[in-house]
Protein backbone atom coordinates (compact mmCIF):
# COMPACT_ATOMS: atom_id res chain seq x y z
CA UNK A 1 0.00 0.00 0.00
CA UNK A 2 2.75 2.45 1.01
CA UNK A 3 4.76 1.73 -2.11
CA UNK A 4 1.73 2.32 -4.23
CA UNK A 5 1.22 5.73 -2.64
CA UNK A 6 4.88 6.63 -3.14
CA UNK A 7 4.58 5.74 -6.78
CA UNK A 8 1.52 7.93 -7.16
CA UNK A 9 3.26 10.86 -5.50
CA UNK A 10 6.21 10.49 -7.83
CA UNK A 11 3.97 10.72 -10.88
CA UNK A 12 1.91 13.63 -9.58
CA UNK A 13 4.69 15.89 -8.26
CA UNK A 14 6.53 16.67 -11.54
CA UNK A 15 3.33 17.72 -13.22
CA UNK A 16 2.53 20.16 -10.42
CA UNK A 17 6.00 21.64 -10.44
CA UNK A 18 6.03 21.98 -14.20
CA UNK A 19 2.73 23.76 -14.32
CA UNK A 20 2.55 26.37 -11.56
CA UNK A 21 -0.60 27.96 -12.91
CA UNK A 22 -2.44 24.69 -12.74
CA UNK A 23 -1.61 24.13 -9.08
CA UNK A 24 -2.75 27.63 -8.06
CA UNK A 25 -6.00 27.31 -9.97
CA UNK A 26 -6.69 24.05 -8.20
CA UNK A 27 -6.01 25.74 -4.89
CA UNK A 28 -8.32 28.65 -5.80
CA UNK A 29 -11.14 26.35 -6.77
CA UNK A 30 -10.78 24.50 -3.51
CA UNK A 31 -11.12 27.61 -1.32
CA UNK A 32 -14.12 28.78 -3.32
CA UNK A 33 -15.98 25.54 -2.85
CA UNK A 34 -15.62 25.78 0.93
CA UNK A 35 -17.15 29.25 0.93
CA UNK A 36 -20.30 28.42 -1.00
CA UNK A 37 -21.39 24.83 -0.67
CA UNK A 38 -23.99 23.62 -3.11
CA UNK A 39 -23.71 26.29 -5.78
CA UNK A 40 -21.23 25.36 -8.52
CA UNK A 41 -22.74 26.96 -11.62
CA UNK A 42 -20.52 29.89 -12.69
CA UNK A 43 -23.38 32.12 -13.84
CA UNK A 44 -25.41 31.83 -10.66
CA UNK A 45 -24.75 34.18 -7.76
CA UNK A 46 -23.26 32.45 -4.73
CA UNK A 47 -25.25 32.81 -1.53
CA UNK A 48 -23.60 35.13 0.98
CA UNK A 49 -24.19 33.26 4.22
CA UNK A 50 -22.70 35.94 6.48
CA UNK A 51 -24.88 38.75 5.13
CA UNK A 52 -27.83 36.42 5.33
CA UNK A 53 -27.34 35.58 8.97
CA UNK A 54 -26.91 39.27 9.79
CA UNK A 55 -30.19 40.05 8.04
CA UNK A 56 -31.86 37.25 9.96
CA UNK A 57 -30.60 38.60 13.25
CA UNK A 58 -31.76 42.10 12.39
CA UNK A 59 -35.19 40.80 11.40
CA UNK A 60 -35.52 39.05 14.74
CA UNK A 61 -34.33 42.17 16.54
CA UNK A 62 -36.99 44.36 14.92
CA UNK A 63 -39.69 41.77 15.53
CA UNK A 64 -38.72 41.60 19.19
CA UNK A 65 -38.77 45.38 19.56
CA UNK A 66 -42.14 45.85 17.84
CA UNK A 67 -44.19 42.71 18.55
CA UNK A 68 -47.42 44.72 18.30
CA UNK A 69 -47.08 45.41 14.60
CA UNK A 70 -44.96 42.74 12.94
CA UNK A 71 -46.83 39.72 11.65
CA UNK A 72 -44.05 37.97 9.82
CA UNK A 73 -40.39 38.37 8.93
CA UNK A 74 -39.01 36.75 5.81
CA UNK A 75 -36.02 36.71 3.50
CA UNK A 76 -36.69 36.67 -0.23
CA UNK A 77 -34.34 36.17 -3.17
CA UNK A 78 -31.59 35.01 -0.84
CA UNK A 79 -30.65 38.32 0.78
CA UNK A 80 -33.62 40.69 0.92
CA UNK A 81 -35.18 41.21 4.31
CA UNK A 82 -38.94 41.83 4.42
CA UNK A 83 -41.12 42.86 7.34
CA UNK A 84 -44.82 42.10 6.94
CA UNK A 85 -46.80 44.38 9.24
CA UNK A 86 -50.37 45.25 10.21
CA UNK A 87 -51.79 48.30 8.35
CA UNK A 88 -52.06 50.33 11.58
CA UNK A 89 -48.35 49.93 12.21
CA UNK A 90 -46.97 51.74 9.17
CA UNK A 91 -45.97 54.89 11.04
CA UNK A 92 -44.42 53.24 14.14
CA UNK A 93 -42.44 50.74 12.09
CA UNK A 94 -41.13 53.33 9.64
CA UNK A 95 -40.30 55.73 12.47
CA UNK A 96 -38.46 52.98 14.32
CA UNK A 97 -36.49 51.98 11.25
CA UNK A 98 -35.57 55.58 10.56
CA UNK A 99 -34.65 56.81 14.02
CA UNK A 100 -33.38 53.83 15.97
CA UNK A 101 -29.62 53.73 16.55
CA UNK A 102 -29.24 50.23 15.16
CA UNK A 103 -31.38 50.79 12.06
CA UNK A 104 -31.00 54.33 10.67
CA UNK A 105 -32.86 53.66 7.42
CA UNK A 106 -32.92 57.37 6.65
CA UNK A 107 -33.76 57.12 2.94
CA UNK A 108 -36.96 55.99 1.34
CA UNK A 109 -36.18 54.59 -2.09
CA UNK A 110 -39.66 53.60 -3.20
CA UNK A 111 -43.27 53.08 -2.27
CA UNK A 112 -45.31 50.87 -4.53
CA UNK A 113 -48.31 48.59 -4.43
CA UNK A 114 -49.65 45.48 -6.08
CA UNK A 115 -53.17 44.38 -6.76
CA UNK A 116 -54.31 40.82 -6.07
CA UNK A 117 -58.12 40.83 -6.46
CA UNK A 118 -58.59 37.34 -5.03
CA UNK A 119 -57.45 38.42 -1.56
CA UNK A 120 -59.61 39.83 1.18
CA UNK A 121 -57.43 42.95 1.26
CA UNK A 122 -56.60 43.27 -2.40
CA UNK A 123 -53.79 45.84 -2.30
CA UNK A 124 -50.34 45.12 -0.96
CA UNK A 125 -48.24 48.20 -0.13
CA UNK A 126 -44.47 47.96 -0.34
CA UNK A 127 -41.99 50.41 1.23
CA UNK A 128 -38.33 50.11 0.26
CA UNK A 129 -35.85 51.71 2.65
CA UNK A 130 -32.10 52.29 2.50
CA UNK A 131 -29.65 52.79 5.33
CA UNK A 132 -26.52 54.63 4.22
CA UNK A 133 -24.95 54.22 7.65
CA UNK A 134 -25.05 50.42 7.62
CA UNK A 135 -25.15 49.98 3.83
CA UNK A 136 -28.26 47.86 3.86
CA UNK A 137 -31.79 47.78 2.56
CA UNK A 138 -35.08 46.62 3.96
CA UNK A 139 -38.60 46.19 2.64
CA UNK A 140 -41.77 46.79 4.65
CA UNK A 141 -45.04 45.37 3.38
CA UNK A 142 -48.59 45.90 4.49
CA UNK A 143 -52.07 45.49 3.04
CA UNK A 144 -55.30 47.42 2.51
CA UNK A 145 -58.42 47.52 0.34
CA UNK A 146 -60.21 50.25 -1.65
CA UNK A 147 -61.90 51.82 1.37
CA UNK A 148 -59.42 51.45 4.22
CA UNK A 149 -57.11 54.46 4.48
CA UNK A 150 -53.42 54.00 5.27
CA UNK A 151 -51.52 56.58 7.33
CA UNK A 152 -49.34 58.75 5.15
CA UNK A 153 -45.59 58.51 5.77
CA UNK A 154 -44.98 62.10 4.65
CA UNK A 155 -44.25 63.31 8.18
CA UNK A 156 -41.47 60.77 8.54
CA UNK A 157 -40.03 60.73 5.01
CA UNK A 158 -40.38 63.89 2.93
CA UNK A 159 -39.74 61.82 -0.18
CA UNK A 160 -42.84 59.74 0.43
CA UNK A 161 -45.07 62.56 -0.85
CA UNK A 162 -44.88 61.85 -4.57
CA UNK A 163 -44.62 58.09 -4.15
CA UNK A 164 -47.90 58.09 -2.27
CA UNK A 165 -49.50 60.27 -4.90
CA UNK A 166 -48.34 57.76 -7.47
CA UNK A 167 -49.84 54.85 -5.56
CA UNK A 168 -53.07 56.83 -5.14
CA UNK A 169 -53.17 57.56 -8.85
CA UNK A 170 -52.36 54.07 -10.05
CA UNK A 171 -54.21 51.94 -7.48
CA UNK A 172 -56.60 54.22 -5.62
CA UNK A 173 -55.19 53.49 -2.18
CA UNK A 174 -56.20 56.39 0.08
CA UNK A 175 -53.52 57.89 2.33
CA UNK A 176 -54.83 59.64 5.42
CA UNK A 177 -53.21 62.95 6.43
CA UNK A 178 -51.39 63.33 3.14
CA UNK A 179 -50.70 67.06 2.52
CA UNK A 180 -51.50 67.02 -1.18
CA UNK A 181 -53.12 63.83 -2.46
CA UNK A 182 -53.71 64.44 -6.20
CA UNK A 183 -53.19 62.55 -9.44
CA UNK A 184 -49.56 62.63 -10.53
CA UNK A 185 -49.10 60.53 -13.68
CA UNK A 186 -52.45 60.45 -15.51
CA UNK A 187 -53.96 63.19 -17.67
CA UNK A 188 -56.26 66.02 -16.55
CA UNK A 189 -59.77 64.78 -15.91
CA UNK A 190 -58.71 61.14 -15.95
CA UNK A 191 -61.01 58.74 -14.17
CA UNK A 192 -60.13 55.37 -12.73
CA UNK A 193 -56.92 53.81 -11.49
CA UNK A 194 -55.01 52.23 -14.37
CA UNK A 195 -52.90 49.68 -12.50
CA UNK A 196 -55.88 47.89 -10.99
CA UNK A 197 -56.43 44.45 -12.39
CA UNK A 198 -60.04 45.27 -13.30
CA UNK A 199 -59.06 48.32 -15.38
CA UNK A 200 -59.48 47.44 -19.08
CA UNK A 201 -56.38 47.53 -21.25
CA UNK A 202 -58.00 50.04 -23.65
CA UNK A 203 -59.32 52.36 -20.92
CA UNK A 204 -62.87 53.66 -20.68
CA UNK A 205 -62.75 56.73 -22.97
CA UNK A 206 -61.12 57.69 -26.25
CA UNK A 207 -59.93 61.11 -27.38
CA UNK A 208 -60.26 62.30 -30.99
CA UNK A 209 -60.44 65.50 -33.02
CA UNK A 210 -63.97 66.36 -34.14
CA UNK A 211 -64.12 68.21 -37.52
CA UNK A 212 -67.59 69.67 -36.99
CA UNK A 213 -66.99 70.95 -33.49
CA UNK A 214 -63.40 71.96 -34.37
CA UNK A 215 -62.01 70.66 -31.11
CA UNK A 216 -60.79 67.54 -29.36
CA UNK A 217 -63.62 65.51 -27.88
CA UNK A 218 -63.56 62.79 -25.25
CA UNK A 219 -66.03 59.97 -25.86
CA UNK A 220 -66.83 56.69 -24.22
CA UNK A 221 -64.84 53.97 -25.89
CA UNK A 222 -66.46 52.03 -28.73
CA UNK A 223 -64.77 48.72 -29.30
CA UNK A 224 -64.40 48.08 -33.02
CA UNK A 225 -64.33 44.40 -32.31
CA UNK A 226 -66.73 42.40 -30.22
CA UNK A 227 -65.46 41.59 -26.77
CA UNK A 228 -63.61 38.34 -26.80
CA UNK A 229 -62.46 36.23 -23.96
CA UNK A 230 -58.70 36.00 -24.21
CA UNK A 231 -57.39 32.84 -22.62
CA UNK A 232 -53.74 33.56 -22.01
CA UNK A 233 -52.69 30.49 -20.08
CA UNK A 234 -50.90 27.90 -22.15
CA UNK A 235 -51.86 24.22 -22.05
CA UNK A 236 -48.29 23.11 -21.37
CA UNK A 237 -46.24 23.59 -18.27
CA UNK A 238 -44.42 26.93 -18.26
CA UNK A 239 -41.23 26.30 -16.30
CA UNK A 240 -40.60 22.57 -15.97
CA UNK A 241 -37.03 23.14 -14.81
CA UNK A 242 -38.30 24.97 -11.74
CA UNK A 243 -40.90 22.43 -10.74
CA UNK A 244 -38.96 21.59 -7.60
CA UNK A 245 -37.51 25.05 -7.00
CA UNK A 246 -37.46 26.16 -3.37
CA UNK A 247 -40.12 28.75 -2.41
CA UNK A 248 -39.20 32.37 -3.09
CA UNK A 249 -39.47 33.49 0.50
CA UNK A 250 -38.01 31.94 3.61
CA UNK A 251 -39.75 32.78 6.84
CA UNK A 252 -37.72 33.69 9.90
CA UNK A 253 -39.24 32.25 13.03
CA UNK A 254 -39.63 34.75 15.83
CA UNK A 255 -39.79 33.34 19.34
CA UNK A 256 -43.06 34.16 21.06
CA UNK A 257 -42.69 35.88 24.40
CA UNK A 258 -44.79 34.43 27.19
CA UNK B 1 -10.48 72.70 21.90
CA UNK B 2 -11.27 70.47 18.95
CA UNK B 3 -14.18 72.73 18.09
CA UNK B 4 -11.85 75.66 17.58
CA UNK B 5 -9.69 73.68 15.14
CA UNK B 6 -12.47 71.90 13.29
CA UNK B 7 -13.87 74.16 10.59
CA UNK B 8 -16.52 71.93 9.04
CA UNK B 9 -18.07 68.50 9.24
CA UNK B 10 -17.97 68.12 5.47
CA UNK B 11 -21.68 67.32 5.47
CA UNK B 12 -24.18 69.77 4.01
CA UNK B 13 -26.40 71.41 6.60
CA UNK B 14 -24.54 69.95 9.58
CA UNK B 15 -22.69 72.62 11.53
CA UNK B 16 -19.77 71.92 13.85
CA UNK B 17 -21.01 71.34 17.39
CA UNK B 18 -19.81 73.92 19.94
CA UNK B 19 -20.08 71.81 23.08
CA UNK B 20 -20.47 68.22 21.89
CA UNK B 21 -19.83 66.59 25.26
CA UNK B 22 -22.44 68.65 27.05
CA UNK B 23 -25.07 68.28 24.28
CA UNK B 24 -24.60 64.53 24.01
CA UNK B 25 -24.68 64.08 27.77
CA UNK B 26 -27.95 66.00 28.08
CA UNK B 27 -29.53 64.07 25.20
CA UNK B 28 -28.52 60.68 26.58
CA UNK B 29 -29.90 61.65 29.98
CA UNK B 30 -33.21 62.67 28.40
CA UNK B 31 -33.45 59.41 26.44
CA UNK B 32 -32.76 57.33 29.53
CA UNK B 33 -35.39 59.23 31.51
CA UNK B 34 -37.93 58.66 28.74
CA UNK B 35 -37.09 54.97 28.67
CA UNK B 36 -37.70 54.75 32.43
CA UNK B 37 -41.42 55.25 31.76
CA UNK B 38 -41.63 52.08 29.66
CA UNK B 39 -42.30 48.66 31.20
CA UNK B 40 -39.20 46.78 32.36
CA UNK B 41 -39.59 43.82 30.03
CA UNK B 42 -40.05 45.85 26.83
CA UNK B 43 -37.41 44.76 24.32
CA UNK B 44 -37.15 48.23 22.86
CA UNK B 45 -36.33 49.70 26.28
CA UNK B 46 -33.80 46.95 27.02
CA UNK B 47 -31.85 47.31 23.78
CA UNK B 48 -31.97 51.10 23.65
CA UNK B 49 -30.80 51.40 27.25
CA UNK B 50 -27.93 49.09 26.38
CA UNK B 51 -26.83 51.25 23.44
CA UNK B 52 -27.26 54.55 25.26
CA UNK B 53 -25.48 53.40 28.43
CA UNK B 54 -22.57 52.14 26.36
CA UNK B 55 -22.27 55.42 24.50
CA UNK B 56 -22.65 57.48 27.65
CA UNK B 57 -19.89 55.42 29.25
CA UNK B 58 -17.56 56.08 26.30
CA UNK B 59 -18.46 59.76 26.50
CA UNK B 60 -17.56 59.85 30.18
CA UNK B 61 -14.24 58.05 29.71
CA UNK B 62 -12.96 60.24 26.85
CA UNK B 63 -12.38 63.93 27.23
CA UNK B 64 -11.38 64.40 23.60
CA UNK B 65 -13.87 64.42 20.72
CA UNK B 66 -11.63 62.21 18.58
CA UNK B 67 -11.56 59.53 21.25
CA UNK B 68 -15.35 59.48 21.47
CA UNK B 69 -15.72 59.26 17.70
CA UNK B 70 -13.14 56.50 17.41
CA UNK B 71 -14.63 54.36 20.17
CA UNK B 72 -18.31 54.70 19.24
CA UNK B 73 -17.49 54.20 15.55
CA UNK B 74 -20.72 55.65 14.23
CA UNK B 75 -19.58 58.82 12.49
CA UNK B 76 -18.55 62.29 13.66
CA UNK B 77 -19.75 63.67 16.94
CA UNK B 78 -22.25 65.93 15.15
CA UNK B 79 -23.79 62.85 13.56
CA UNK B 80 -23.92 61.20 16.98
CA UNK B 81 -25.90 64.19 18.22
CA UNK B 82 -28.36 63.86 15.34
CA UNK B 83 -28.75 60.15 16.08
CA UNK B 84 -29.42 60.86 19.74
CA UNK B 85 -31.99 63.53 18.85
CA UNK B 86 -33.77 61.07 16.55
CA UNK B 87 -33.76 58.37 19.22
CA UNK B 88 -35.22 60.82 21.74
CA UNK B 89 -38.09 61.72 19.38
CA UNK B 90 -38.67 58.04 18.67
CA UNK B 91 -38.66 57.09 22.37
CA UNK B 92 -41.22 59.78 23.16
CA UNK B 93 -43.47 58.60 20.34
CA UNK B 94 -43.05 55.00 21.45
CA UNK B 95 -44.65 55.93 24.77
CA UNK B 96 -47.92 56.66 22.96
CA UNK B 97 -47.64 53.77 20.48
CA UNK B 98 -46.75 51.10 23.06
CA UNK B 99 -45.22 48.66 20.57
CA UNK B 100 -44.37 46.09 23.29
CA UNK B 101 -48.03 44.99 23.47
CA UNK B 102 -49.06 41.73 21.78
CA UNK B 103 -49.84 41.61 18.05
CA UNK B 104 -52.84 43.74 17.05
CA UNK B 105 -54.31 41.21 14.63
CA UNK B 106 -53.21 38.31 12.50
CA UNK B 107 -53.21 38.70 8.73
CA UNK B 108 -56.15 37.06 6.95
CA UNK B 109 -55.33 33.62 5.59
CA UNK B 110 -53.64 33.71 2.19
CA UNK B 111 -52.71 37.39 2.59
CA UNK B 112 -48.98 36.74 2.44
CA UNK B 113 -49.12 33.68 0.18
CA UNK B 114 -47.20 33.93 -3.08
CA UNK B 115 -48.06 32.94 -5.79
CA UNK B 116 -51.58 34.08 -4.83
CA UNK B 117 -53.94 31.35 -3.73
CA UNK B 118 -56.86 30.68 -6.03
CA UNK B 119 -60.23 31.92 -4.69
CA UNK B 120 -62.63 29.14 -3.71
CA UNK B 121 -64.90 28.31 -6.64
CA UNK B 122 -68.57 29.20 -6.16
CA UNK B 123 -71.27 27.22 -7.95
Amino acid sequence: MASLLRQLARTVRPSLVRNGVCSTSVLYKHTESTEAPGETRPTVRKPDLLARSQLKDFGKYVAECLPKYIQKVQITAGDELELLIVPEGVLPVLQFLKDHHNAQFANITDITALDVPSREYRFELVYNLLSLRFNSRIRVKTYTDELTPIDSACDIYKGANWYEREVWDMYGVFFANHPDLRRILTDYGFEGHPQRKDFPLSGYVEVRYDDEKKRVVVEPLELAQEFRRFELSAPWEQFPNFRNAPPAAEEIKVEEKK
Amino acid sequence: MAGAIKKTTGLTGLAVAKHPHHTLGVLYGKILRTLQKMPEEAAYRKYTEEIICERAEVLKRNSSVEGVEKQIKCGQVEELIVQAENELILARKMLTWKPWEPLLKEAPANQWVWPPAKPPKTG
